[in-house]
C-alpha cells in the first residue's frame, strides 16, 4: 500500500459539487479518500492509491466540476 | 417508450463486419456497437470513463477496442486492460464501461438495456435475413406505422402489391405482399426519430436492388410534410 498522499485545493468550491466529484473520480480509480476540510475557498484531501492514478486523480480535481475553479494546487507526499 | 426488458435492434448484423464499431441510439442511450475479431457482436455504453470520448470513434484489435482519444483498451466485458501512457499500471477493476446483453438473430444484432438481473423478453422472431437496408427517418414510430399500412411493395419487374402490414413487437414488424415477405427491426432514436432495420425472405434476392429503392422512396414519404388533413 502507498503512502497517503495530501492535497489542498485552493479556488472558489461548492462543496457538495467537489466532494462529488472527487468521489466518483476516487471510485473510478480505485482510490481512498479521505476529506480533511472543505470550505468555500479551499479544500483539503488526503488519498491513497497507484501512484499513476493519484496523479491521474489530480489532474481530474485541478480541472474539477464545471461550477468550481481550481486556482492552486498544493501536493504533499507523506 | 420501450420496457428495459425488451429487445431493441441496432443495426443489422451486415453492417458491422468484424473488427470494426459503429454508434447507435436507443431512446436517448448512446451506444457504441462493435464486432470482435472472433466475429462476436458487442453493444456497450458509447463512452470512454476517461475523458468522455465516444468508443464509437475508437479502433477495434483483436478481441479488444481502445478509445481513439488516449489508447485505453477494454476487453470484451468492458474492463479496461492496458492504459499506453502507463503500461505498468495493474488497471483496477473499476474502470469498466457499461454492458449490455447482445443477440443476433435473423441478421439484427440486437440488445437490451436492462441489468442482467431483469428478466428478459422473448427475442423477436422474424423469419427473414436478407438484408435490405437500414433506413433513417425524421418522424415518430407511430408516423412510421401509420405511412407502412398504406405501402406497396415491388413484388416483381414495374409491378407492386399492398402490403400488409403486421406489428410482431414493438420493435418487430412484418409486411407481406403477394409471395415478398418484408421484416422490419424498429429502433427508437428519440420521439421524432427512428431507425428501420429492412430484411427481406432468402428468395427475394432478385428484388433486393428494387427494395432498396422502395425503401428511399419510403424515407421521404415518412419525411414528408404533415398535411393539415393527417393531423385532422
Amino acid at each position: 500500500m502507498n503512502p497517503p498522499v495530501h492535497f489542498l485545493f485552493e479556488g472558489a468550491f461548492d462543496c457538495d459539487s467537489f466532494l462529488g466529484f472527487a468521489r466518483h473520480r476516487a471510485d473510478r480509480l480505485d482510490i481512498d479518500l479521505d476529506v480533511n476540510a472543505c470550505s468555500g475557498t479551499r479544500v483539503s484531501l488526503s488519498v491513497c492509491g497507484q501512484e499513476a492514478l493519484v496523479d491521474m486523480f489530480e489532474m481530474a480535481c485541478s480541472l474539477g466540476p464545471t461550477d468550481c475553479i481550481v486556482m492552486d494546487v498544493t501536493r504533499s507526499d507523506a | 417508450m420501450s420496457s428495459e426488458a425488451a429487445w431493441v435492434p441496432v443495426a443489422l448484423s451486415a453492417s458491422i463486419e468484424p473488427g470494426t464499431s459503429a454508434g447507435a441510439v436507443v431512446e436517448g442511450a448512446e451506444l457504441v456497437v462493435w464486432r470482435d475479431a472472433k466475429g462476436v457482436a458487442h453493444v456497450w455504453e458509447d463512452r470512454c470513463p476517461h475523458r468522455g470520448m465516444r468508443m464509437s470513434f475508437g479502433f477495434v484489435r483483436g478481441d479488444h477496442i481502445a478509445c481513439l482519444y488516449h489508447g485505453w483498451s477494454y476487453d470484451t466485458a468492458g474492463q479496461c486492460r492496458h492504459i499506453p501512457a502507463h503500461p505498468d499500471l495493474d488497471v483496477p477493476k473499476t474502470i469498466k464501461i457499461a454492458t449490455y446483453a447482445v443477440e443476433e438473430a435473423g441478421g439484427v444484432i440486437w440488445t437490451r438495456l436492462a441489468t442482467a438481473a431483469q428478466a428478459a423478453d422473448p427475442l423477436p422472431t422474424m423469419g427473414t435475413n436478407l438484408p435490405v437496408r437500414s433506413l433513417y427517418a425524421d418522424c415518430s414510430a407511430a408516423h412510421a406505422l401509420a405511412i407502412l399500412k398504406q405501402t406497396q411493395l415491388p413484388v416483381g419487374k414495374d409491378e407492386t402489391y399492398p402490403a400488409r402490414l403486421q406489428v410482431v413487437t414493438p420493435h418487430a414488424w412484418t409486411l407481406e405482399a403477394g409471395a415478398l415477405s418484408l421484416s422490419i427491426a424498429v429502433q427508437v432514436i428519440g420521439p421524432q426519430k427512428i431507425g428501420l432495420h429492412i430484411l427481406a425472405d432468402e428468395g427475394s434476392v432478385d428484388l433486393i436492388a428494387a427494395l432498396a429503392r422502395w425503401a428511399q422512396a419510403l424515407r421521404l414519404a415518412l419525411e414528408a410534410p404533415v398535411t393539415v388533413a393527417e393531423v385532422a
